[in-house]
C-alpha cells in the first residue's frame, strides 16, 4: 500500500510539468487562439539556460553561430541564476511573439500551428548543435529532504514543486477573476471585435499573456531538469500529456487543467508501480501510452463541445485547388520524373526518391485537410503500421510488390477509421490534439512492442519483386537505381491521378461540400459522418502506401521514424507547401521535405548541413507567416495549378479536340470549355 | 388529393423560451403553402423543427403518410422533403454547376470506392439541369457562389434544392433581398412548381409574394397559428391586420 503513495507521490514530478506547461498553453490559447505545440521546446531551452548559468556562468543565446554565449562569471547560486533566466524567459517571450505570433494573430488555427513546429524545431536543432544529444543531468533546485509520514518517506521535492503548481494555479485564477488584465484577456477570447470595439489591444493583452506563458514554461523547464534528465528532444513531448490536460480543462479553466495534468502524471506513475506487480501487462510503453488512450476515450464520448474561442475569423479552410487534365499532367510528370532519375546519380538521386516517398505522404493529407477540412497528427503512425506490416509480409515468397504494398497500405485503414471517430465529435484544434494523443499512443503501445517492430535495430525489408525482377533500391554495388525510382513514380503518380480525379468526381463534390457546410450538406441528403470515415480510411490508406515506400526505400525500418514529431512535422510543410491541391503535395516533398531532393541539394552545395534543421525551422515559420494559403496557392497565382506550367503542359500533350455536349461536364472532370468560356479552374 | 404533409402540434423551445407553440399545418399535393409572421413569429424555427435541425419538444410530422419523428436531417431530406436556408448556405468551394450536382447524385460506398480508380460520370445532370433551366442559372453555372450577386446565390440555394427532386420544399425567406423585378420573376418560377410534381412550402415576409403566389396562407405569431385561408381571406382577416398593419400602426 505504501508504495502506491510512493508511486503516486513520484507521479507528482512528471504532472506538475504537465500542469505547467498546460496552464502556459491555455494562456497562449485565450489570448492569440494559438496551440501552442512549442510551449515544451521553450520549457526545454529555458532549463538548459538556467543550467548553464548555475553549472558555468554563462548565459546561451538562441543562436549556434558565434559567439552564442555571455560569460557572467564562473557557476552562479540558485537565486540569481533563477531571476537572470526569468528575465531571459520574458525577453525571449516578447522577441518570439512579435516575430512569429503576432503576424499571425488573425491566420488560420493550422497556420498558427504550422508555425509553431517551426519555432520547435528551431530550439531543438540549436540545442542539439549547441549542447548536443546526450542527456544531461542536473544539480537539485528545490529541497529534496525527505519527509516521513506515518512509515511513508516522501520525496521532498515532488511536493514543493507540486505545492507551486498549485500556488500558480491559484494565482492565475484570481488574476483572471479579479484584475483588469484577466477581464480584458476574458474579453478578447470571448469575442475579439467586441474587446477591439471597447479599446482593449488584443496585441498588448496577447503579448502580456505569451510572456506570462513563457515564464511558465521556463519555469517548468527549471523545475523538471533535476527530476528528469535534459536532452533537446525529449522535452517537446511533454506537450502532449500537457495537451491533454488542456483538453480536459477546455482550453479554459486552470483548475481542471492543473488537476488534469497532475492526475496525469500520477495515473503514469502507478502504471509503471502496477506494472511491476501484474507481470502479464504489457512492459513497455503502458505508463506512456494510458494516458493518451484515456484522452483519446473521453474526448472522442465526452466532448460535444469544447471551448471554442470566439475569434474574428473563425476557422478558414486552405484554399482548394482544382485539378485540370489530370492524365496529361501525370503522364508529363512522370516523363519528367524519369529525366530527372537518370540525370542526378549518388545522394541528390536518393534525395529525389526521398522526394517521392514524402509527395505520397503527403497526399493522404491532400484528402484529409484539404478535400474535407479534418486534421490529423498522427499521418505517420499510419505509415509507420503500414510499413511494419509490410516488413512482417515474408518477402521471400515472390510476392509481387504491388500486391505486399496493397496489403500494408490496407493495413492501415481500420486506424484510420478509428482515428475518425473522434473526428465525428470534435474539430479543428481540437481533433488536432486528439489525433496528436493517438499518435503518441501509437508510439508508447504499438511501435514500442519488439515483436512487431524489431525494437531499436528496426526491421529489414526485402527488395520489392515483379515476377522475379528485383526493383529494389539497392543491388550488389548499385544504389540507388533507376529502376526503383521508377517504380516509385508509378506507384505515387498514380496514386496522385487518382486523388486528382476523385476530386472532380460525384464523392470529390461530397468530400468538398462536407468541407464547405456541414449543416447545407446534411441538408441535400449528404450523411455527414461516414464520409468523414470514408476520407479518415483513404488518408490512411495513403498514409500506409508511403510508409510501405518508405521501408523499400530506406530497406529497413524503424519506429523511430513514425513519431508524433514526425507527424507533426509532416503536417506543417505539407500544409505549408499548400494542403488543398496535388501541387501542395509536391512541393512539400522535392522543396521542404529535410531529406528530399531540394534540402539535400543545399546541403551539398551550401555545406548547410549541420544547421539544416535550424533553418528547416526558421524556413516553416517564415514560410508560414508569408503564405498563410500555402506556397502552392500562391505559385499557381489566381487560377489553378500555375498558369505557366499549365501552358507548357498544354503544349506538350495538347487537348483532344472534344465534341461540345451540352450540360455534361466533361471527361477530365473539367467542364467542356467551348461552352462555357475558359474552364474555371480555381478559386482566388 | 392526399395530404403531403401533415405537421401536428409542432413545438420548439429555446431553454424556457417557447419559439414555436403547437402549431399544426398541412400541405397536400400540387399546392403552394405560404407560412407568414412578423419577425420573430417563429418561422425558421419551424422549418428547423420540422427538418431535424431543432429537437422537437412535441408534436408528430409525417410526410407521405410515414413518421418523420427522430430522423436525422439527411434522412428527412432523402424521403424528399427538402429545405432551402435563409442564409442561403452554398458550399462555397464548387461551383455552381457542381453545388447542383452534389445535391442531385447521392453516392453509395460502392461509388465512393470506385470514384478512388476509375471515377464516374456525374448521375443526376437532367435534374441538375432542370433546375438550373427553372432558376434560369445557366449564365452562371461554372462561377463560384462568391462571385455572384445576393439574388443569383439565394436562386442557386433554390435550385439546389430543387436539384434533389423534392417532392416538397420547404422555402425559407428565398425573396428576402430580391428587388422587386427578381421578386416578381421568381414569384413565376414558383407557381409552375406544382407542375413539375414539386409541392412549396414559402415561408417568407414579403406579403406580396406570398398573396400572390400561394393557394392557401397560414399566418403564425409568437409561435402560435393566428389564421389561416386563401389569400382573399387573409387580406380580409383582422387579426392578420392587427399583426402586421397594428404592429405598423404602432410604430408610426
Amino acid at each position: 500500500m505504501t508504495s502506491y503513495v510512493l508511486f503516486l507521490l513520484l507521479g507528482l514530478g512528471a504532472g506538475s510539468v504537465y500542469s505547467l506547461l498546460g496552464l502556459g498553453m491555455v494562456l497562449k490559447y485565450r489570448s492569440t487562439g494559438v496551440v501552442d505545440f512549442a510551449q515544451g521546446a521553450i520549457a526545454m531551452w529555458g532549463a538548459y539556460v538556467f543550467l548553464r548559468l548555475r553549472l558555468t556562468g554563462k548565459l546561451e543565446l538562441p543562436w549556434f553561430a558565434l559567439p552564442h554565449e555571455i560569460s557572467l562569471g564562473t557557476g552562479m547560486a540558485i537565486v540569481p541564476a533563477l531571476l537572470i533566466t526569468l528575465v531571459y524567459g520574458t525577453v525571449l517571450g516578447l522577441v518570439v511573439f512579435f516575430l512569429v505570433y503576432r503576424p499571425l494573430l488573425r491566420a488560420a488555427p493550422l497556420t498558427k500551428v504550422c508555425a509553431s513546429v517551426g519555432v520547435t524545431l528551431f530550439f531543438e536543432a540549436v540545442a542539439v548543435l549547441n549542447f548536443g544529444t546526450t542527456a544531461t543531468s542536473a544539480p537539485p533546485v528545490l529541497p529534496s529532504k525527505a519527509f516521513v509520514i506515518s512509515g511513508v518517506v516522501i520525496p521532498g521535492d515532488r511536493i514543493w514543486i507540486a505545492g507551486i503548481v498549485v500556488a500558480i494555479a491559484v494565482a492565475l485564477t484570481v488574476t483572471f477573476r479579479y484584475t483588469r488584465f484577466g477581464l480584458a484577456t476574458r474579453a478578447g477570447a470571448e469575442n475579439e471585435m467586441g474587446a477591439a470595439l471597447i479599446g482593449l489591444s488584443a496585441t498588448r493583452i496577447a503579448a502580456r499573456n505569451w510572456v506570462l506563458a513563457t515564464l511558465l514554461a521556463t519555469l517548468s523547464g527549471v523545475l523538471i531538469t533535476p527530476i528528469s534528465s535534459l536532452d533537446p528532444t525529449s522535452y517537446t513531448l511533454f506537450v502532449v500529456p500537457a495537451l491533454g490536460a488542456v483538453l480536459i480543462g477546455r482550453f479554459e479553466s486552470f483548475w481542471i487543467t492543473t488537476a488534469a495534468g497532475l492526475g496525469l502524471g500520477i495515473v503514469q506513475s502507478e502504471l509503471v508501480k502496477l506494472q511491476t506487480v501484474f507481470t502479464w501487462l504489457p512492459q513497455q510503453g503502458l505508463s506512456d501510452g494510458v494516458p493518451f488512450l484515456i484522452i483519446l476515450v473521453t474526448m472522442s464520448l465526452a466532448a460535444k463541445r469544447l471551448g471554442a474561442r470566439g475569434a474574428t475569423g473563425t476557422l478558414r479552410n486552405p484554399s482548394l485547388g482544382r485539378p485540370t487534365r489530370p492524365g496529361a499532367t501525370a503522364l508529363l510528370a512522370f516523363a519528367v520524373g524519369v529525366v530527372v532519375l537518370v540525370a542526378l546519380h549518388g545522394s541528390l538521386r536518393a534525395a529525389f526518391m526521398a522526394s517521392i516517398v514524402t509527395v505520397c505522404l503527403a497526399l493522404g493529407l491532400v484528402v484529409l485537410t484539404g478535400y474535407v477540412g479534418q486534421v490529423s497528427l498522427a499521418q505517420m503512425s499510419f505509415a509507420g503500421f503500414g510499413a511494419f506490416v509490410l516488413s512482417h509480409l515474408g518477402h521471400s515468397v515472390g510476392m509481387p510488390f504491388f500486391l505486399a504494398l496493397l496489403i500494408s497500405a490496407l493495413s492501415a485503414v481500420p486506424l484510420g477509421i478509428l482515428m475518425g471517430l473522434p473526428a465525428l465529435r470534435v474539430r479543428g484544434v481540437n481533433l488536432a490534439v486528439v489525433t496528436l494523443a493517438a499518435a503518441a499512443a501509437m508510439d508508447a503501445l504499438v511501435f514500442s512492442s519488439v515483436k512487431f517492430t524489431g525494437g531499436l535495430g528496426g526491421r529489414k525489408i526485402g527488395s520489392p519483386e515483379l515476377f522475379g525482377l528485383d526493383l529494389g533500391i539497392a543491388k550488389g554495388n548499385s544504389y540507388p537505381r533507376v529502376v526503383f525510382g521508377v517504380m516509385l513514380l508509378v506507384v505515387v503518380i498514380g496514386a496522385g491521378y487518382c486523388v486528382a480525379r476523385l476530386r472532380t468526381s460525384a464523392t470529390g463534390r461530397m468530400l468538398v461540400a462536407v468541407r464547405s457546410n456541414e449543416r447545407a450538406a446534411s441538408a441535400v441528403g449528404i450523411r455527414v459522418a461516414p464520409v468523414k470515415l470514408y476520407v479518415f480510411a483513404l488518408s490512411a490508406f495513403l498514409s500506409g502506401l508511403g510508409g510501405g515506400l518508405l521501408a523499400y526505400e530506406q530497406s529497413s525500418v524503424s519506429s523511430s521514424t513514425f513519431t508524433a514529431q514526425a507527424s507533426l512535422s509532416l503536417l506543417a510543410l505539407v500544409y505549408v507547401a499548400g494542403v488543398g491541391r496535388i501541387a501542395g503535395a509536391v512541393v512539400a516533398g522535392i522543396m521542404f521535405a529535410s531529406d528530399g531532393l531540394f534540402v539535400s541539394f543545399l546541403d551539398k552545395t551550401l555545406h548547410v548541413g549541420q544547421y539544416q534543421t535550424v533553418v528547416a525551422g526558421i524556413a516553416l515559420a517564415l514560410t508560414a507567416i508569408q503564405n498563410p494559403d500555402g506556397v502552392a496557392s500562391n505559385m499557381a497565382g489566381e487560377r489553378g495549378p500555375g498558369p505557366r506550367v499549365a501552358a507548357l503542359r498544354d503544349r506538350i500533350i495538347p487537348r483532344r479536340h472534344r465534341p461540345v455536349v451540352l450540360d455534361v461536364p466533361g471527361q477530365d472532370g473539367a467542364f467542356v470549355e467551348d461552352v462555357a468560356g475558359p474552364t474555371p479552374v480555381s478559386r482566388a | 388529393m392526399g395530404q403531403l404533409l401533415e405537421v401536428t402540434d409542432l413545438r420548439v423551445t429555446y431553454g424556457g423560451v417557447v419559439a414555436v407553440d403547437d402549431v399544426s399545418l398541412h400541405v397536400a399535393e400540387g399546392e403552394v403553402v405560404g407560412l407568414i409572421g412578423p419577425n420573430g413569429a417563429g418561422k425558421s424555427s419551424f422549418i428547423d423543427g420540422l427538418t431535424g435541425y431543432l429537437p422537437r419538444r412535441g408534436g408528430h410530422v409525417e410526410f407521405e403518410g410515414r413518421s418523420l419523428d427522430g430522423l436525422a436531417t439527411y434522412a428527412v431530406a432523402r424521403r424528399g422533403l427538402v429545405r432551402t436556408f435563409q442564409s442561403v448556405e452554398l458550399f462555397d468551394d464548387l461551383t455552381v454547376e457542381e453545388n447542383l450536382l452534389v445535391a442531385a447524385e447521392r453516392p453509395r460506398l460502392v461509388t465512393m470506392l470506385r470514384d478512388l480508380v476509375l471515377p464516374s460520370r456525374p448521375e443526376g445532370v437532367d435534374d441538375v439541369a432542370w433546375a438550373r433551366m427553372l432558376c434560369e442559372l445557366d449564365d452562371v453555372a461554372h462561377r463560384y457562389p462568391q462571385e455572384l450577386s445576393h439574388g443569383q446565390r439565394k436562386l442557386v440555394g433554390v435550385a439546389r434544392a430543387l436539384a434533389q427532386r423534392p417532392r416538397l420544399v420547404l422555402m425559407d425567406e428565398p425573396a428576402a433581398g430580391l428587388d422587386t423585378e427578381e421578386s416578381l420573376a421568381f414569384g413565376r418560377r414558383l407557381r409552375s412548381l406544382p407542375g413539375h410534381g414539386v409541392s412549396v412550402l414559402l415561408v417568407d415576409h414579403d406579403m406580396g409574394l406570398v398573396l400572390s403566389v400561394c393557394d392557401r396562407i397560414v399566418v403564425i405569431d409568437f409561435g402560435k397559428v393566428i389564421a389561416s385561408g386563401t389569400p382573399e381571406e387573409i387580406r380580409a382577416d383582422e387579426a392578420v391586420i392587427a399583426a402586421y398593419l397594428g404592429g405598423v400602426d404602432a410604430r408610426h
